[in-house]
């Protein structure tokens, strides 16, 4: 008797459900219809008829919206991939500063923290971009040809970056470092205390203990956290917008701007998104089984 | 004798900051680079900033285009927000009105509806003339208030075991998790009026509701997930014996406890949302962020980019400071009941 109920109540609910998705993909055709657009992706392939200034591969106006979207995809993937590598090292030194006995440093760190976590991340991306990169005029930063700031961007041993690149970098990297700064404070804590004194009464030196004891058991408890930090990232990453760089999401954007296909930019833009989170998660998982392997090997 | 004290003291000073060469030499460099920082930073404020555009736009940020003789309107509202949140820290020596909070809590929604749309005796006003701070708190209380009960609903159901409730509510908890913010309140500006039926319109203001409301529940979901797991199953076993239905389990057991153990995870979740309520200014709402965009728009204040946008990150590093401070509090007092 149970078990019919159950199957019921189920069937029930798919109906439901497949009732309100069915009148809702009504209501779509006939507003579809209405605008005389329809749903397709032929569109892909006409010329995009718009210009970027950042782009990897070559790229002009006649060149076609897929072709677009592509080199948005590696803007993205960029800027994404440059914020990781940065933001981590950012967030181990100050994780570690946070854990410091030295009570100015472990101020500092602290203060940093709460500040950055407490204001929007699209007010900081504003901030580096108009004021830090725009707002420098006249003056530039210049460390004898191997580093120069200024309102053209950041120019590197030769590699020179846009202006909205590092801005958006920088702002990433330094947002996402207070949170992963976090996790990896919350990951040495975890810890035990023995562990610390234990090295030290074997005659390891703190920076020795650190590497070679604690940061190996703390590992486990702070991949998690850290996935899930980079996860953040990769979607923070389309407030590019904001600042002018040429993302996935701007282009897509744009391409609603020219054409009105929002219905099928959409679906591309999740699909596309999917991809690059379940990507990270299977990465980051692997490392997981890496570093678990490892422990087991030490143990 | 205060002479060895002080002596003292410096040493005790002297051990924790200096604690070994490398230590000495961090500090040293930190001090230095500290005051330059100061002494710059002292340098512009006194000669090269100028707050006008801060100053002559405080009515601006607060309440954006709302017409003038209408802005005691948005202000009750604010002040009595504010009235319930120091209620339901401090809580009040009178039962009824400890018990009534979360009814006031709720009749804060209409009530901020009625005194912002107007109607019903007093001058209407369109949603295009919110803005300000107003906007930004219509936001993230509305949200959040639609978003608890939800993301209640939706945490339960993933635990249910009914396989397709149980499989709906996960994929729609995962897929949203794995979407960016801008691209559902895109959905919510420009694709929700595609699935709606012809003639039915909704304003841009709940149509960014509804968005918020469908990102965060997702968010809260998770957090009350995380509560619920919390909870050791010999309770629901000793409520079972009791006699308590299935429905009074929920009501008596689960909600109450997975609600304060996944209270900080909440909190967090209304301050991000608080902060996310900025992406509406990219959108089109002209909330506290927007303002300060169409602020240094303005000719008469151009180049006034780092006033502005201290400004507004104080405003923000305060409140959300001030919310995390409140959940604190509620958290400690919770601990002991």
């Amino acid at each position: 008797m149970m078990r019919y109920k159950r199957f019921f109540l189920q069937l029930i609910i798919i109906l439901l459900f497949i009732g309100l998705v069915g009148i809702l993909i009504n209501n779509l055709i006939i507003n579809l219809i209405r605008t005389d657009l329809g749903f397709n992706f032929y569109w892909l392939l006409k010329p995009a008829s718009f210009a970027l200034s950042e782009h990897a591969l070559p790229f002009s106006p006649s060149d076609s919206y897929a072709w677009a979207l592509l080199i948005g995809w590696i803007n993205s993937l960029k800027v994404i991939l440059f914020s990781l590598i940065f933001s981590t090292i950012l967030g181990i030194i100050i994780g570690l500063s946070r854990t410091s006995k030295n009570i100015l440093i472990k101020k500092i760190s602290s203060f940093y923290i709460t500040f950055i976590r407490q204001t929007p991340l699209l007010l900081q991306l504003m901030f580096w971009y108009f004021v830090g990169f725009l707002g420098l005029k006249n003056k530039f930063i210049n460390f004898s040809n191997i580093l120069k700031i200024n309102t053209q961007g950041i120019e590197f041993f030769g590699l020179s970056l846009t202006p909205e690149f590092s801005a958006l970098f920088i702002g990433l990297s330094v947002f996402t470092s207070a949170f992963i700064g976090e996790v990896i404070r919350g990951g040495i804590i975890s810890v035990e205390k023995g562990q610390w004194e234990s090295f030290r009464s074997l005659g390891l030196s703190e920076r020795d203990g650190l590497i070679k004891v604690i940061i190996p058991q703390a590992l486990p408890a702070i991949i998690p956290g850290l996935t899930s930090q980079y996860l953040n990232l990769a979607k923070n990453s389309t407030l590019a917008i904001a600042i002018g760089y040429s993302d996935i999401y701007a282009i897509n954007d744009t391409i609603i701007n020219q054409t009105g296909r929002a219905i099928e930019c959409f679906i591309i833009l999740l699909l596309t998104f999917l991809i690059l989170n379940l990507s990270i998660t299977n990465l980051m998982e692997k490392i997981n089984k890496l570093i678990n392997k490892k422990q087991i090997y030490i143990n | 004798m205060y002479l060895k004290k002080i002596n003292k003291n410096f040493k005790k000073f002297r051990e924790i900051l200096l604690l070994n060469s490398l230590n000495n030499f961090l500090t040293i460099i930190l001090v230095f680079a500290i005051f330059i920082t100061f002494l710059q930073t002292f340098n512009w404020l006194i000669v090269n900033s100028k707050w006008t555009a801060v100053t002559t736009n405080i009515p601006l940020f607060v309440f954006g285009t709302f017409p003038e003789d209408q802005r005691w309107r948005p202000f009750i509202w604010i002040m009595s927000l504010l009235t319930i949140c120091f209620l339901s820290i401090v809580p009040p020596k009178w039962k009824w009105l400890r018990k009534n909070l979360l009814i006031a809590w709720i009749g804060m929604i209409p009530l901020g509806i009625f005194l912002l749309y107007g109607g019903f005796g007093i001058q209407t006003v369109m949603s295009r003339n919110f803005g300000g701070l107003t906007l930004t708190i219509l936001l993230t209380v509305c949200s959040s208030m639609f978003a608890l009960p939800i993301g209640i609903g939706l945490a339960f159901c993933r635990q249910s075991s009914l396989f397709v409730v149980k499989k709906l509510s996960s994929i729609y908890i995962d897929s949203m998790r794995a979407v960016p913010l801008i691209a559902v309140l895109f959905f919510g500006q420009l694709l929700i009026p595609l699935f709606l039926p012809l003639g039915l319109e909704i304003d841009s203001v709940w149509r960014a509701i509804f968005a918020f409301t469908l990102f965060v529940s997702a968010y809260i979901a998770e957090d009350i997930r995380g509560g619920l797991q919390a909870i050791p199953h010999t309770q629901i076993e000793s409520a079972k014996s009791l006699g308590l239905n299935h429905l009074q389990i929920i009501r008596f057991i689960l909600i109450p406890q997975s609600l304060r153990i996944a209270l900080p995870a909440l909190t967090n979740q209304v301050i991000g949302l608080f902060q996310n309520t900025s992406l509406m200014s990219i959108l089109g709402l002209v909330e506290l962020l927007g303002i300060g965009r169409s602020i240094l728009a303005n000719p008469k204040f151009i180049g006034q980019y780092i006033e502005v946008y201290i400004w507004l990150a104080s405003v923000y590093w305060i409140i959300c400071t001030l919310l995390a401070l409140m959940a604190k509090y509620l958290e400690k007092r919770l601990k002991i009941a």
